[in-house]
């Protein structure tokens, strides 16, 4: 016990450490992340409640839906965390670099299991009070739940936890046991990216908003076969529900059978994986220090077509985007992203395909062209988060290398630019697609069509621009993940700043675009005043996108020539 | 040629290099000795442009390194003492990465590339990611690397780190042949051994402050005592000499 207390202590060591030593600007740094996660949290708890307030105003089937809601939460929660278990304990029992220091330790292999599996399950189940919080409250608050439903939140959670941090570590203890590491690391990743996109398919083509308008199902029984949730009263996550759906519900009934089914299923877990890592992990360990590989580099059609339109900005940005282009598409944590990116489109362009323009009571020309309006924004959206995955870490991305950059004789400014157009093509290509096929599917004036496409195409230079520049304002060298770099404080304030970017160009283009359609639709000509009007929202927005170009790269070129390697 | 004016570094209040006077002339082997911390890497990092001086300036060859980096690092050829690479790109690539960021184009430029990785014994695996290469293989393509632009001042920072015998022997032959050739090689290192064989000046840091250079004759007459390097390193530096 006292060297398991040793083993996880450098993490505890460590995080105090940080907070004493945290300067002022990462107090701020503090303070906003946990501004907004608190909105964040108040969103999610204040959506759900509405949700439940609106199901128990329908009689008869309101509870039957809040039970299948929360079903469906936990069947959620339960194999998300299965995942996230498996994703930090593949790094917390195999990949960390602090391990063969522990290894090389007199420490037993029992001891060192628990201590690195302790880690897994810190790293993985702050989401589970992130995220399930305010739905598990806001449930309280609506059945306005006694003390009793609160505390069997803890005796419910933990068990909970501790079953699928066990079966997320058994999975990755006998994936590592046939493949290396890194391998196992690829094929989790790979799995786990289809497996995200086959649910989000499925659900999105569901169209789980019927569900809320029993009016489109023919009978009653056809609309509560289609509520019927996945469930199996061998899932812990069933038993969780019904525990927690008694105490809602004040059912008298003893729940005495699904706290045995949860704590004995947890320990029996705990036993099963000790033993298991008693006979597999030291060998997996073994297998995962093991040198990588031989892997040849491959040629690609694409770097040939990159290098061929890159020639004429010279020797030092051809090198620099070919390179970006073979980093990319080597590192299978990174182009198996675009698979998401993928379906994220399919759904996008699906949902303009059903909307039911024909059947809303606004003249379907109005509707259209504001539909259409609105597009912009969201199309804005999608390759704004895009960005702050791929574009925001572009320059955090050559991690402990940068020394080779800094000390090269390419000049800041031209490095910037270079990661600045090496991303703006393919996000220029993709946001036009977006826009001119959702246009077509409303089948917009020819005026919108025009004006959203340029807006956009402007739009996504400010939107690239901000995403080199923060990115060069708040980089993350000595990132064990990319992915990290793009959920950090730098990442938020991204997101946050291209957001209120997007919103100010559709705010200032709104009121004038509405002026000359309605002018166009009554016949009537446009005043004066109305042309100064639309003539000044117009220059505003050109302002804004040279802002929004010019100073995220300032910004960046100013921290780029302060970066010390 | 190499000249440092008042150099010094200070880090969140501590000087890790304080006021540094130097003037290194053109061809020559320049070994910069000294304990751990005592401010070798960030003199080297000050002069590869990856750090910038609190105070005082570096000329190299006669540019100011803060006034005109890019044309300063273009006649730089900088080997770090950790091998951190793109690991994604295979040997071949990184050397055509090299070259594309310093300029070298050209048809001799597909020669040049065979050659050191025929020279660094790296052609079997000039086709493999370099995150199957072992440390020292890393080491030695960033030694290639840094040779591609033909510098005329070589800084490295512990250059034997990583590599096997015949690699050592290899790096020590090439940096004797580059001074023959009027390259100047300024270089940090722990092994006295190895500054005493190929150095014609040396310099002792300690704290911060050289306390001692010249040649090996000099530093032998300003610490008064006879025998190798490591003997009069540890008198200046304060070490036992004897035991």
């Amino acid at each position: 016990m006292r060297i398991f207390k040793l083993l996880i202590s450098p993490r505890f060591i460590g995080f105090k450490n940080s907070l004493k030593k945290s300067q002022s600007n990462s107090r701020l740094k503090i303070l906003t992340l946990a501004g907004t996660g608190i909105l964040f949290w108040l969103a999610l708890f204040f959506f759900t409640y509405r949700v439940l307030a609106y199901f128990s105003s329908q009689e008869m089937i309101g509870d039957i839906l809040a039970r299948h809601l929360l079903a469906m939460v936990f069947l959620t929660f339960f194999s998300m965390l299965i995942f996230s278990h498996i994703i930090t304990a593949l790094s917390n029992l195999y990949l960390s670099q602090d391990l063969e220091l522990c290894y090389s330790s007199p420490a037993s292999l029992a001891e060192l299991f628990l201590s690195r599996s302790f880690y897994t399950v810190i790293d993985s189940s702050w989401m589970l009070l992130v995220f399930g919080l305010p739905v598990m409250i806001a449930y309280g608050f609506v059945y306005s739940a006694g003390l009793n439903y609160y505390l069997s939140l803890i005796y419910v959670s933990f068990p909970l936890i501790i079953i699928s941090a066990s079966l997320g570590i058994m999975v990755i203890m006998i994936l590592v046991r046939f493949f290396p590491a890194q391998r196992a690391r690829d094929i989790m990743m790979f799995l786990s990216i289809i497996l995200i996109i086959l649910l989000y398919l499925l659900f999105r083509f569901l169209r789980p908003e019927r569900l809320v308008n029993p009016d489109a199902f023919m009978s009653i029984a056809q609309y509560l076969g289609a509520l019927k949730a996945p469930s199996s009263p061998y899932l812990p996550s069933h038993w969780a529900t019904d525990l927690l759906w008694a105490r809602l519900t004040m059912y008298s009934g003893s729940q005495i059978l699904n706290y045995l089914l949860l704590w004995s299923t947890a320990f029996a877990m705990v036993v099963i994986d000790i033993w298991l890592a008693g006979l597999i992990y030291s060998e997996g360990f073994s297998r995962a220090q093991e040198a990588k590989r031989r892997s040849r580099a491959g040629k690609r059609i694409l770097e040939k077509i990159v290098s061929v339109i890159t020639r004429p900005l010279g020797p030092d940005t051809t090198s620099l985007i070919a390179k970006e282009v073979r980093t990319f598409f080597r590192d299978n944590s990174q182009w198996s992203q675009l698979l998401l990116l993928g379906a994220l489109v399919v759904v996008y362009l699906y949902n303009f395909s059903v909307l039911p323009l024909e059947r809303s009571p606004i003249k379907s020309i109005y509707l259209q062209n504001a539909l259409s309006f609105l597009n912009i924004g969201l199309a804005g959206f999608v390759i704004s988060a895009l960005s702050a995955r791929f574009i925001f870490p572009a320059v955090s991305s050559e991690g402990q290398a940068f020394w080779i950059i800094l000390s090269s004789p390419l000049s800041p400014r031209r490095f910037l630019w270079s990661k600045f157009f090496a991303y703006l093509l393919p996000m220029l290509i993709l946001a036009e697609v977006l826009i001119i096929y959702t246009n077509y599917l409303l089948k917009v004036t020819p005026f919108m069509m025009a004006l959203s496409s340029v807006t956009i195409f402007f739009l996504v230079f400010g939107i690239v621009s901000l995403g080199v520049g923060l990115g060069a304002v708040y980089p993350n060298f000595r990132h064990e993940n990319i992915a990290q770099v793009a959920t950090s404080f730098g990442g938020l304030v991204y997101m946050i700043s291209s957001s209120v970017f997007i919103a100010l160009v559709i705010i200032l283009e709104s009121g004038p675009v509405y002026t000359i359609l309605s002018s166009h639709f009554r016949g009537e000509p446009i005043t004066y005043l109305q042309w100064i009007w639309i003539v000044g929202s117009f220059s505003l927005v050109i302002l804004l996108i040279i802002l929004a170009i010019q100073r995220p790269m300032a910004a960046g070129l100013k921290a780029f020539n302060n970066y010390e390697g | 040629m190499i000249t440092f004016e008042n150099i010094t570094k200070i880090y969140s209040g501590i000087k890790a290099v304080d006021n540094l006077n130097l003037h290194i002339e053109q061809g020559t082997i320049f070994g910069f000795i000294g304990p751990n911390g005592a401010g070798k890497t960030t003199t080297i990092k000050m002069m590869a442009g990856v750090l910038r001086p609190t105070k005082g300036r570096i000329y190299i060859n006669g540019l100011d390194i803060a006034k005109e980096p890019s044309k300063v690092k273009k006649i730089i050829g900088f080997i770090p003492d950790r091998p951190f690479l793109y690991e994604k790109l295979s040997g071949i690539e990184f050397l055509r990465f090299k070259a594309g960021i310093y300029g070298v184009t050209g048809d001799s430029l597909r020669e040049k590339i065979l050659y050191l990785l025929n020279l660094f014994e790296l052609s079997d695996w000039a086709d493999e990611l370099i995150e199957s290469y072992s440390h020292g293989m890393k080491q030695r393509l960033i030694i290639a690397s840094a040779m591609i632009h033909e510098p005329r001042v070589i800084i490295v920072d512990e250059p034997m780190v990583g590599l096997d015998p015949r690699g050592a022997k290899l790096v020590k032959e090439l940096f004797k042949e580059w001074a023959g050739e009027g390259a100047t090689v300024f270089m940090s290192t722990h092994t006295l051994a190895l500054a005493q064989e190929v150095c014609h000046q040396i310099a002792i840091v300690d704290n911060g402050r050289i306390v001692a250079s010249g040649t090996s004759e000099d530093l032998k007459k300003q610490a008064g005592v006879e025998g190798d390097l490591e003997k009069i390193f540890l008198k200046i530096t304060g070490g036992v000499a004897t035991r």
